[in-house]
């Protein structure tokens, strides 16, 4: 049981390290800001999302495992509205220069 | 209660819900000694306190919309780092960004704004400007996609969780 | 197990020093706040990442504080750049 667990583990990780790397490619690769804001705001959340959904078999208390859910969750409602807020300051930068 | 102006219009069940959710989850941060309680009960009474003025009640919130609304969000937020993810892997990074603008039909205020939160996780597209007559001006990556009918949908799934009132317009 | 997760998060700090790195280095303002929020998820994944390996619970309260901390500092950022008609907020009310 322990082993088809820490299979999911490095799965999940190794998942997530992925799409870190997809994010940082975005945003050296992507075109302009608002286009580099998605790839960093979408795809790293996704893969702190699929690392805490990694580390939860290996956390040692529920308690622990719930600290985990909150970062993540914390860490979604942070990533939302700072991208909506720099889209919006990118935007309104752009129209009134 | 403390007679708080912005507290009169939330019955007193909806404040201690508010706070007892709060408190759960400062026990879930700090942990249950018995010791670091009262500051738990004085970080949610503030929590509640600062709850009545972001966000002052009005409406009800479906449970069962939220949990459809939970599920959509998740299958998109991992729909929306495979699509850049694609994207960004591609030799020739395979995009069309641009604008569109599009008229929202959820109520222009805190539902509206969340609404563009919950939107800018959801693949290509990243709300910039919600004008006073719900006019959304949204960031797309890819504008060969069907952007009008992704949000149509979107608000569709996030209507659902604002509960039964009736609106019109 | 624990070599697995420290090489992710090695992985993940490198992803982000790079993506720092190229973002710092932007013309642009608001491409200099995606640091934190780059700092923010990618700190959070690797000190998540770092305390499993290395059994210290305590390490997962560190990542809280750098999502939270990350939030905090886009709103100050658009706060500050934003022009006084574009927060339609009231006065605050001082008890």
């Amino acid at each position: 049981m322990s082993a088809v667990l820490g299979i999911v583990t490095i799965v999940l990780v190794t998942a997530g390290a992925v799409l870190f790397l997809a994010g940082t490619l975005g945003l050296l690769r992507f075109p302009d800001t608002l286009s580099r804001l998605h790839a960093i705001s979408k795809a790293d959340n996704l893969g702190l999302g699929l690392i805490v959904l990694g580390l939860l078999p290996q956390a040692a208390s529920v308690t622990g495992g719930l600290k985990l859910i909150c970062v993540w969750l914390l860490a979604q409602l942070s990533a939302a509205t700072a991208s909506q807020l720099l889209g919006r300051a990118v935007y309104r930068g752009r129209r009134e220069p | 209660m403390t007679g708080a102006a912005a507290a009169d219009d939330l019955p007193l069940t909806a404040l201690l819900g508010r706070g007892l959710c709060l408190l759960l989850l400062w026990v879930v941060m700090i942990g249950p000694a018995p010791a670091d309680l009262p500051f738990g009960l004085v970080a949610s009474a503030a929590g509640v306190w600062a709850s009545t003025r972001l966000w002052p009640g009005g409406g009800t919130l479906s449970l069962s919309g939220i949990v459809r609304f939970t599920l959509r969000f998740l299958a998109q937020s991992v729909v929306a780092g495979l699509d850049v993810a694609r994207r960004a892997f591609a030799g020739e990074p395979d995009l069309r960004p641009g604008f569109a603008t599009c008229r929202s039909t959820i109520p222009v205020g805190l539902a509206l704004d969340s609404a563009c939160a919950v939107m800018s996780l959801q693949p290509g597209k990243l709300p910039v400007s919600a004008e006073a007559d719900g006019t959304l001006h949204i960031h797309c990556l890819d504008l060969r996609e069907a952007i009008g009918a992704q949000v149509a949908a979107d608000e569709a799934a996030f209507r659902r969780i604002l509960g039964p009132e009736p609106r019109h317009g | 197990m624990a070599d697995v997760l420290t090489a992710a998060a090695l992985f993940i700090l490198a992803a982000t020093a790079v993506a720092l790195f190229r973002v710092l280095r932007s013309g642009v303002v608001a491409e200099r706040m995606m640091a934190v929020q780059l700092l923010g998820t990618g700190g959070a994944a690797a000190l998540l990442l770092l305390g499993s390996a290395s059994g210290s619970a305590a390490a997962s309260d560190v990542a809280l504080l750098l999502a939270l901390f990350a939030a905090f500092s886009c709103v100050a950022f658009v706060i500050g750049a934003a022009e006084p008609e574009a927060e339609p907020d009231p006065p605050e009310e001082r008890p």
